[in-house]
């Protein structure tokens, strides 16, 4: 199928297209970018680098209820979800974070043994529009680890941004039938494609960070008690920035809400991280990981060691944002550097 | 005089400082500031060799409090064997108060620690320059005379230095660590209390409960929990926080509303008398909340009450610890 | 005839009070209230402790959440206390719990402290009554 050109005041036009979905987009809230559920497409804010927040936030909220319930008398009455069955859509997706939520849907089947229906469900129902990397930051190095500022494979529709217009390319069957529709897009011409290459051997040539993923797996496969980590946990301050903002940071804590006054409950999840000490806490009061350096062990080692060896993919999408907001400015790029010079 | 100037020279009498601690053996190991490998950035950075000071920096960009290092102390201050190691801080006016308020509450010992003082003269706000700069990646910033020039790939934007660093430093009195019990060396002062007059608080304090709640809950709505507040605080050094406790659950740990206005109302409370301003709640949050407002009230609370400033002093008692039979009492419920 | 009554009272709105009193005086003092068939207003809900100084911010602060309309904690004059100085310790912590929960936009009035000896079963009344009045004159809490 050919591409189309959606210029950039189509946007409401394309936005009614999808009156039966929930229609996310990323919008600037005190300066913050986040993805949103919006009602009015001026909201939706074109011209930024990423989200604060990577797009896992749409599908694995912060604060998600797994389902209600109230006792009767002696019994148990539960209240299942029963809005698993709507329909999202996510617009303006980096290609990064598109291809986190691969990562992320591998956590939550793995390989199909155990299955997390609301996640899984919910990522059925959603429709991806990527969205090209013009100007990748700094900091991104997502062509070290299986992905690049222009990757399409993960989107089900992807946008180039060509300045006045998008170029439109419908990548997935979804997304085909879709675009199929909106026969009111205009087609692209050879410079319009041309442009668009362009755009994405520039954006690229922008990305200066190279790390070396499987040899890095190699040498954390050998490392596990290197002195490396006692230096690496050094300016770490032991928050939860880093996994909060991380596009495949998956882990969660279940806890209970439940109000004496009225009998009734829920049960909710929310994001956890390994480098709160509460985290791998046991009941004995035991804990494996007791300071910061198992800590920060234990979240480069799921990266780039536990992660491959699960669904063979590394377990980091390179987007940068543990890198540009760490409060301490441990580098999660210069630690991989430095993992690299290890000697086996 | 410029700032880096100013800045050089601070940097290479603290290096000088450090080498001799270090070389006489005063000290095991120092822990400082190192260049930051973002714009706008540094890192905290152990070193335990004489050659190594050089690798020791201060800038405007040295927003963490090392005394969070301290309390718990981190494994890389610690010997397998020995125990605790001799520590020298490299300490602005607040890494050296929070460490004389820490003894106070006895939660380190003074004869292990050495505060190498230097006199700080703000730190850069980069939350709010990355919020004026807003969707354009800030490759370089450095500081001339009395600007900080901010550049990226196709804009240069230039920012005065006394608008554009924390609102807390603004309202700073004690650049330079109080010497107490003779722990510090380098650049110290003697300073028994100082004296603040809280305009900057006139106008919130003037609103009515609704428009407080409605101000407070606008500031902290997008906080997500991370709690990365409380880990950079050099005062939040509780085993077990009590958003954390789970025998039995006081409070929620989700990101509703209540719950974040929660955490932050009670975590005011246990800061009152003990925070140091040192602004490094508003320096790390990922989410860019500046809780300027919020210290600076807790500040008030122990001056006006109590008089009492954080870590001035080891010998008078921080007001939590202490009681006195003529305490103040005009909030009681009385008899007409 | 009693019937209507308490329903004209119910549909009038009222304050759900919580008093956290301690063990040696106040909870006394209630008693005494109590015993001398001194009227005071039936809206709060006693929680016995063993000292005002056993309050924590927690209980002033949960109880809000909860949706009680106001808290009242009351204990021993200061030189009265059981335990020497658990109200002193404690009287430190309620001036600041409420300068910052007046900070927060709580109005400060729905926490009310006080001293109610044992013998003061007529002060007790007295200073319910008025912290009464005080959170019934700010209405419901509101959701927080």
């Amino acid at each position: 199928m050919s591409e189309k050109i959606l210029n950039k005041d189509q946007i409401g036009k394309f936005y009614n297209e999808f009156s039966d979905y929930n229609f996310y987009a990323p919008v600037n809230e005190k300066g913050n970018i986040l993805f949103k559920k919006i009602s009015n497409p001026d909201e939706i804010v074109l011209d930024f680098l990423n989200s604060k927040i990577p797009p896992k936030s749409v599908l694995f909220p912060n604060k998600e209820i797994l389902f209600e319930y109230e006792y009767e008398g002696k019994d148990v009455i539960i209240k299942e979800r029963d809005d698993l069955d709507e329909k999202y859509v996510l617009f303006g997706v980096r290609p990064c974070d598109a291809y986190s939520f691969q990562l992320m849907a591998n956590f939550f089947s793995f390989h199909g043994n155990c299955e997390d229906e609301i996640y899984l469900k919910k990522k059925e129902n959603t429709l991806i529009i990527g969205m090209g990397c013009n100007t990748p930051k700094q900091t991104c190095f997502c062509t070290s680890v299986g992905g690049n500022p222009f990757k399409k494979e993960d989107s089900d529709i992807f946008l180039v941004d060509l300045g006045e217009k998008y170029l439109v390319e419908a990548i997935s069957d979804k997304g085909k039938e879709l675009i199929q529709k909106m026969s009111w897009l205009a087609d692209a011409t050879n410079a319009d494609k041309q442009k668009a290459k362009e755009l994405a051997k520039k954006a690229e040539e922008m990305i200066t960070t190279q790390i070396d993923a499987e040899k890095i797996n190699n040498i954390l496969d050998e490392n596990f008690k290197h002195p490396i980590w006692k230096e690496v946990a050094e300016s770490c301050v032991g928050c939860g920035t880093c996994a909060f903002l991380c596009p495949t940071c998956t882990c969660f804590d279940v806890i209970e809400e439940h109000d004496h006054y009225t009998n009734k409950g829920k049960r909710i999840r929310i994001w956890d991280t390994c480098q709160a000490p509460l985290y791998s806490m046991e009941t004995s009061g035991h804990n494996p990981r007791p300071t910061k350096i198992e800590r920060c062990r234990n979240r480069i080692m799921h990266k780039f060691s536990y992660y491959p060896k699960n669904y063979d993919l590394t377990g980091c999408v390179g987007c940068g944002r543990c890198v540009s907001y760490c409060p301490a400015n441990n580098d999660l790029r210069s630690i991989l550097k430095e993992i690299e010079q290890i000697e086996s | 005089m410029g700032l880096e100037e100013d800045n050089k020279k601070i940097e290479e009498s603290m290096r000088e400082t450090a080498r001799k601690l270090l070389e006489d053996k005063e000290v095991d190991a120092v822990i400082g500031y190192t260049e930051g490998t973002l714009p706008m950035s540094s890192m905290a950075m152990v070193i335990t060799r004489a050659e190594d000071v050089d690798k020791l920096i201060w800038n405007n960009y040295c927003y963490i409090n090392l005394a969070t290092y301290l309390v718990p102390r981190i494994a890389q201050l610690v010997d397998p064997e020995k125990g605790d190691l001799k520590v020298g801080v490299i300490s602005k006016g607040c890494v050296g108060r929070a460490i004389i308020h820490l003894k106070v509450e006895g939660q380190l010992n003074l004869d292990n620690v050495k505060i190498i003082g230097i006199p700080c003269n703000g730190i850069i706000d980069r939350k709010r320059i990355e919020k004026e700069i807003g969707q354009k990646e800030i490759l370089e910033v450095s500081t001339s005379g009395n600007e900080i020039i901010v550049k990226g790939r196709d804009f240069e934007e230039k920012f005065a230095f006394d608008e554009y660093i924390l609102n807390v430093c603004k309202q700073c009195k004690v650049k330079s660590p109080p010497n107490v019990d003779d722990a510090c060396v380098g650049e110290c002062q003697e300073i028994e209390s100082v004296s603040d007059d809280y305009s900057d608080l006139a106008e919130f304090e003037a609103l009515s409960a609704e428009e407080k709640w409605n101000h407070i809950t606008e500031l902290l709505e997008q906080c997500t929990k991370c709690h990365a507040c409380r880990e950079a605080c050099p005062m939040c050094y509780c085993n077990l926080c009590f958003v954390d406790q789970n025998k039995p659950i006081w409070f929620g740990k989700t990101t509703d509303l209540s719950d974040i206005i929660v955490f932050h109302l009670i975590r005011s409370i246990h800061l009152v008398g003990r925070c140091v301003a040192c602004g490094a709640c508003t320096s790390v949050c990922p989410m860019g909340i500046d809780l300027n407002l919020l210290i600076r009230k807790v500040e008030r609370i122990a001056k006006d009450r109590f008089d009492f400033t954080s870590g001035l002093s080891s010998k008078v008692m921080p007001p939590m610890m202490d009681f006195s039979m003529n305490d103040s009492q005009e909030f009681m419920l009385e008899e007409d | 005839m009693t019937q209507t009554e308490t329903k004209t009272e119910s549909e009038e709105w009222t304050p759900k009070i919580i008093a956290f009193l301690c063990n040696w005086c106040s909870y006394a003092g209630a008693d005494l209230a109590g015993v001398s068939r001194i009227q005071y207003p039936p809206n709060i809900r006693i929680v016995r402790v063993p000292c005002s100084g056993r309050v924590s911010p927690f209980f002033i602060i949960k109880s809000l959440m909860d949706g009680w309309d106001g808290v009242v904690i009351s204990g021993c004059h200061p030189g009265d206390c059981h335990y020497i100085s658990g109200n002193l310790v404690a009287r430190r912590r309620f001036g600041i719990i409420r300068d910052v929960l007046e900070f927060f936009g709580i109005e400060p009035g729905r926490v009310n402290f006080m001293w109610a000896s044992a013998a003061e079963g007529e002060r007790f009344a007295v200073l319910i009554r008025k912290a009464t009045k005080i959170i019934k004159e700010l209405g419901p809490i509101k959701k927080f």
